[in-house]
């Protein structure tokens, strides 16, 4: 297993007696890629915050590479690259010269960095062009540049697809993978969409009322697929005789419309449509549907409601 | 180290990028050089060439001077009066006006170097949270202590700038309507030892090395208000209320002892000099220490305030 990256243990936040963060217990290794999820005001912004040291922990612990952002604030800085919120940049200022102004803020970053982040981007064509004529998409990219100009292990992007297009989304998706695979960046991504970032986690967390209800991969290994069950379409002729076949095997089946639907592994596929071909029953189609992590996060939240 | 002067230079890129600094210095420009326009285009406003007759002219100019005092029947020749018979005792040529003599007049437009000053200590926090662009800057592997000194720096710096500028505009602008009177050269002015005769240049550096102190003072104050409330416009009003009014509290309050622990009341360290002390007791060690000490409180409010805050959206 590769090395933990971000480690958050029992953190809190208090502001004004109301507790937004409650005992978020969260740990993000080299090389992953973290969805954190949740409804509007469910404290994704808060724990980010809290992450990149902008808000005051009330209670636990947070810990960059094993450095404590409290405690070891530049060590931990040093190794993390973030958006919070909107990437807000000076808007009087062209992209490039707002890139060399956060450089500057760093000792260890070359001259040509700035060059090749442009270019890792993709925003070569408009970098000399002020911040103020940027369409969000172009801000967005400026925004990951400028979050990865030191190259940081732990890369935080708050709701990096606002605003995004599906081909924009895509593009980042790619360009997420690219730095978690290659760089062994361990990033961590917020959206209240599960859909627009499912496709670029390997993990996901979903955070509701301050606490982390549940956490699961969402590339789930071959073994563990094999063993857990999922719900199959058999698309049949004969089907009072498939139920019969079913049952031989002990698994039950309910008819819906012209089609059987049935709970079972995925080892137990074969051996089914083995039988029901011996069996002379003449099959359609047969289709595994695996519960999209979307219904499991609607029916965890209750929505997506602003409390 | 190093570091810290990218830092600086990150303030000051951001303060000179901006097309309003610029604005800010063309019309800063335009009042220092409109003064000499106006004078070399009115004939009576025209200051006296003197010639190798120079005794005579001065003579002739002090008939005419006490002739206007006794038709306003107000002695408000006098100082002019007494220059100009100080140089007749001592034989000295009176220096022809120039652009150093224009740029010593020009003094009293530091005040608008200190509102432009005021105007950028009072942004140059508040205006992060405006753009958003706080939370960038304090995600940095740099404490938020170095950030704040940074800023409170390139305040002073472009205070500095702009100073020079306004110098050197004055200089310019006077050598072009009235002539260079050259490098090194000595006048007559009013002291509280009566009249002396001194380089002028050094005259200059004092004038505006005593307005200095009210720009520092001034310019922290809306700094440390701009940091407390994060809104530029509070700190501004109050900045260039107390700037232009804060002569007037004083005269309000000067009749109690207690007023001269006012910041107010110690700002024009020039009094010492001439000798018209504002309340009876005062000195010059005594304002420096007030100085300090106010200086020292509004610092340390606004690191507290800056230090300690968790960054949220506006």
């Amino acid at each position: 297993m590769s090395n933990v990256a971000l480690e958050l243990t029992n953190v809190r936040k208090k502001i004004k007696n109301k507790e937004i963060i409650k005992d978020v217990n969260l740990t993000i290794r080299q090389g992953e890629v973290y969805g954190f999820i949740g409804p509007n005001g469910a404290g994704k912004t808060t724990t980010i915050r809290m992450i990149v040291g902008l808000m005051d922990l009330t209670d636990g612990e947070i810990k960059v590479l094993g450095k404590s952002i409290e405690k070891e604030y530049k060590d931990a800085a040093r190794n993390l690259g973030a958006i919070v919120e909107n990437p807000e940049m000076y808007p009087f200022m062209t992209g490039r010269q707002n890139l060399s102004h956060f450089a500057r803020m760093y000792d260890d970053v070359p001259k040509g960095r700035v060059e090749e982040v442009i270019t890792l981007v993709g925003l070569d064509q408009a970098i000399d062009e002020k911040v103020s004529k940027y369409s969000l998409g172009m801000r967005q990219r400026l925004g990951i540049a400028q979050a990865i100009l030191h190259k940081p292990a732990v890369l935080i992007l708050d709701e990096p697809t606002n605003g995004l297009d599906p081909a924009g989304i895509r593009e980042i998706r790619d360009y997420i993978r690219r730095l978690a695979v290659e760089d062994n960046v361990a990033v961590m991504i917020s959206s209240h969409l599960l859909s627009e970032i499912e496709l670029m986690c390997d993990r996901i967390g979903i955070i509701k009322h301050g606490e982390l209800i549940t956490e699961q991969s969402v590339k789930e290994d071959s073994e563990e697929a094999d063993q857990s069950e999922i719900k199959v379409v058999l698309d049949v002729k004969e089907t009072e005789e498939a139920i019969k076949v079913l049952a031989s095997l002990e698994l039950k089946a309910e008819k819906e419309g012209s089609q059987l639907v049935s709970l079972m592994t995925r080892e137990t596929i074969p051996q089914v449509v083995n039988k029901l071909v011996e069996s002379g029953v003449t099959i359609y189609g047969v289709t595994g549907v695996k519960p999209s992590l979307e219904d499991q996060f609607l029916e965890l939240t209750g929505g997506n409601i602003i409390e | 180290m190093s570091n810290f002067f990218s830092l600086l230079y990150n303030e000051l890129f951001k303060i000179y990028i901006r097309k309003s600094t610029w604005v800010m210095y063309i019309i800063l420009g335009l009042i220092a050089v409109g003064g000499a326009i106006i004078i070399s285009s009115f004939d009576d406003v025209q200051p006296t060439e003197y010639t190798d007759n120079w005794k005579e002219e001065l003579q002739e100019e002090n008939e005419a001077l006490h002739k206007d005092n006794e038709e306003f029947g107000y002695s408000f020749n006098d100082d002019r009066i007494m220059k100009n018979e100080y140089l007749l005792e001592n034989d000295i040529r009176p220096l022809n006006y120039g652009a150093w003599q224009y740029t010593l007049e020009n003094v009293g437009l530091v005040a608008i170097v200190s509102l432009l000053t005021i105007i950028i200590g009072s942004s140059i926090i508040s205006n992060e949270y405006k753009w958003g662009t706080i939370k960038l800057l304090l995600i940095r592997p740099i404490s938020r202590n170095i950030i704040l000194l940074s800023k409170f720096i390139a305040i002073f710096v472009f205070g500095l700038f702009t100073m020079i500028y306004l110098f050197l505009v004055s200089m310019l602008g006077g050598a072009v309507f009235f002539g260079f009177e050259g490098f090194n050269p000595s006048t007559v002015i009013m002291t509280a030892n009566g009249i002396e005769y001194v380089p002028i240049v050094g005259e200059v550096m004092s004038e505006y090395g005593y307005r200095i102190v009210n720009l520092i003072m001034m310019t922290t104050l809306a700094f440390m208000i701009s940091t407390i409330f994060k809104n530029s416009s509070i700190a501004i009003g109050v900045g260039i209320f107390l700037l232009m009014g804060g002569n007037i509290i004083t005269g309000i309050f000067s009749q109690y002892e207690w007023s001269k622990y006012l910041l107010f009341a110690n700002l024009d360290l020039k009094m010492y000099e001439t000798g018209n002390i504002l309340i009876e007791g005062m000195t010059l060690g005594f304002s420096i220490t007030m100085l300090i000490v106010y200086f020292v409180v509004f610092v340390a409010l606004a690191w507290l305030f800056f230090n300690k805050r968790d960054i949220v959206n506006q």
